[in-house]
């Protein structure tokens, strides 16, 4: 948002002056505020049919296409009312929704919007609540996406929020109760951009899924997520890429995962909530020209530990593939979940069986590829056997137990390394440990008991998934996409 | 001014960084060891590190500050 500080212009002269006023003359002729011209860049050219009336209802609505895919979409008016929503812009919404539904096809909603009308009163509060009563009613059936350009506060926020993705432009700001009632209740100061700006909500609340540098690239993420969705494709054969270099020699090393996410999808996805609860990847894109959800644990990110709000994180993606049959590839590489006083008071237990929930609850076909650990509880939790996975693969490099193997003679065998001498016990804790591999962990043990299917090399990996997937009887959740 | 904390129970097992490098934004300072893994505790800003409060063989607990990066 440009807020104009008269002090500073007056200061840069004539010429300056003169600028401006050019300027302002140029954005008077062509207003970017204009929803008609924000959805003149959201959607192809020429593609656009008006489904509500010119009016002051402060909303615009309408059917249009994304790269040929047919959408829906809708966009505040911020030239009425800073686009404040009133009973008969809600209504377009409402309407916008039921042709969505009707025609089964995504929905953009383009947000630029202080909250409710104040002028309406209750009305406008009913009305806004017709609108997320639609948006819920929808949520699972068909794809919505939200791209903040402006404020949207208030009642506002809570209509991206009930989306499936959300998209903030940097112009974007999302928050309940602005700067100044914030500041009259609780003395705080902030400016609006502290507050809901592209900062807080790209780490510190998970609000929001792509964050752009400014609103032509917030369209065009939008229109790029609505063609993934939308237009999910059929899988095609694939080209092989050798993932031997992937792992680092010492398997307590950390490395980043992303190289494998993107060598897996044929050209980069949209990671959504990239900053936030960064050690684990969510991202759609995808694999033989089939839209495809990506799960992946970063050991770069605490040494890719589940915690609570990654668990959340990737509860919410699997429910939203699930509910659009988006098929789910899973790269496990996990220590375990995130010991702390901290996580256990923050609900560790609760929000961690979210993830649970989410997997064996999924009709989706989900592939699951161990690559190096599958430790605990965070084994059960990233699509394991046990929860239902299509098929498990392994890379040789895999290890998967209950905990570490040295680890877990230090508990089983506590008393006959305390035994020894103290000098001793390394070694016998790394025999123990041996010994301990092959009789509870291990790789062949795994496939003895059917939990991992097939070992896979590297260098063959991109095909073995894409054909599990190819093979598998399509299904989607019959589930809406509550945002956990 | 960006204060680095520990988002862990970890032992501080090596220090990267001194205090006065210029830094940027994902460049790791100090290395955690924490559930059988090395742990890289990375600058989420590019700056210069004017303080590091641990040393190798540390014991931190979650939240306890790492470094400062200005």
């Amino acid at each position: 948002m440009t807020v104009l500080d008269s002090g500073t212009t007056a200061d840069r002269g004539t010429t300056a002056a003169r600028e401006t006023a050019a300027a302002t003359a140029e954005a008077a002729a062509i207003d970017s505020r204009d929803p008609l011209v924000r959805l003149g860049h959201l959607l192809d050219e020429g593609s656009i049919r008006r489904i509500s009336p010119e009016d002051r209802s402060g909303v615009l609505a309408v059917t249009g296409r994304v790269d040929g895919v047919p959408v829906v979409a809708f966009c505040s008016d911020a030239r009425i009312q800073g686009g404040a929503m009133g009973a008969e812009g809600c209504e377009h919404i409402v309407h916008a929704y039921d042709v969505a539904v009707r025609e089964r096809v995504p929905v953009i909603g383009v947000w630029h919007c202080g909250g409710a009308r104040l002028a309406e009163g209750v009305e406008s509060l009913h009305a806004v609540g017709r609108v997320f009563a639609a948006m819920t009613k929808a949520s699972g059936v068909v794809p919505q996406i939200s791209v903040v350009v402006g404020p949207a506060a208030g009642g506002a926020a809570y209509g991206p929020a009930l989306t499936d993705i959300v998209i903030l432009a940097d112009s974007g700001r999302i928050f309940v109760t602005g700067p100044d009632v914030v500041r009259s209740v609780t003395g705080e100061q902030i400016d609006m951009a502290a507050l809901g700006g592209p900062e807080p909500h790209s780490k510190r609340s998970g609000v929001v899924h792509v964050v752009t540098k400014d609103e032509p690239e917030a369209l065009l993420r939008a229109r790029q997520l609505a063609g993934l969705l939308g237009h999910q494709g059929r899988m095609r054969e694939v080209d092989e890429v050798d993932f031997s270099d992937v792992l680092p020699d010492n398997p307590r090393r950390a490395y980043d995962v992303h190289p494998l996410v993107k060598g897996l999808l044929d050209e980069p996805g949209v990671e959504l909530q990239p900053k936030w609860a960064p050690n684990i990847v969510t991202t759609l894109g995808r694999l033989g020209g089939r839209t495809v959800g990506v799960i992946a644990n970063n050991p770069m990110r605490l040494g890719g530990c589940l915690d609570s709000a990654s668990a959340e994180k990737a509860s919410r993606f699997v429910r939203m593939c699930d509910a659009f049959g988006v098929p789910l590839i899973v790269l496990v590489d996990v220590p375990g979940y995130l010991p702390g006083v901290g996580q256990e008071h923050d609900g560790v237990v609760r929000r961690g069986a979210k993830l649970l929930h989410a997997f064996a609850e999924a009709s989706v076909p989900r592939v699951t590829l161990i690559t190096r650990k599958a430790y605990g509880g965070a084994y059960i939790a990233m699509n394991s056997r046990s929860l239902g996975a299509t098929r498990v693969f392994a890379w040789p490099t895999m290890e998967v137990a209950v905990m570490g193997a040295v680890a877990a003679v230090r508990i089983i065998k506590r008393r006959e390394i305390a035994a020894v001498p103290e000098e001793e016990r390394a070694a016998l804790e790394a025999r123990l440990a041996e010994e301990h591999e092959k009789a509870a962990g291990g790789l062949q043990r795994a496939i003895d008991l059917g939990v991992v299917d097939e070992v896979i090399e590297p260098a063959k990996t991109r095909g073995a998934i894409a054909r599990v997937l190819a093979q598998a009887t399509p299904a989607r959740g019959a589930h809406g996409n509550i945002p956990l | 001014m960006a204060e680095v904390h520990a988002e862990m129970v970890a032992n501080v097992w090596k220090i990267v960084v001194s205090e006065g490098d210029v830094v940027d934004e994902g460049d790791t300072l100090v290395i955690l060891e924490s559930m059988k893994m090395e742990i890289p505790v990375l600058s989420e800003d590019p700056g210069t590190v004017t303080k590091i409060q641990v040393k190798e063989g540390d014991v931190v607990q979650e939240g306890d500050l790492i470094a400062v990066v200005e």
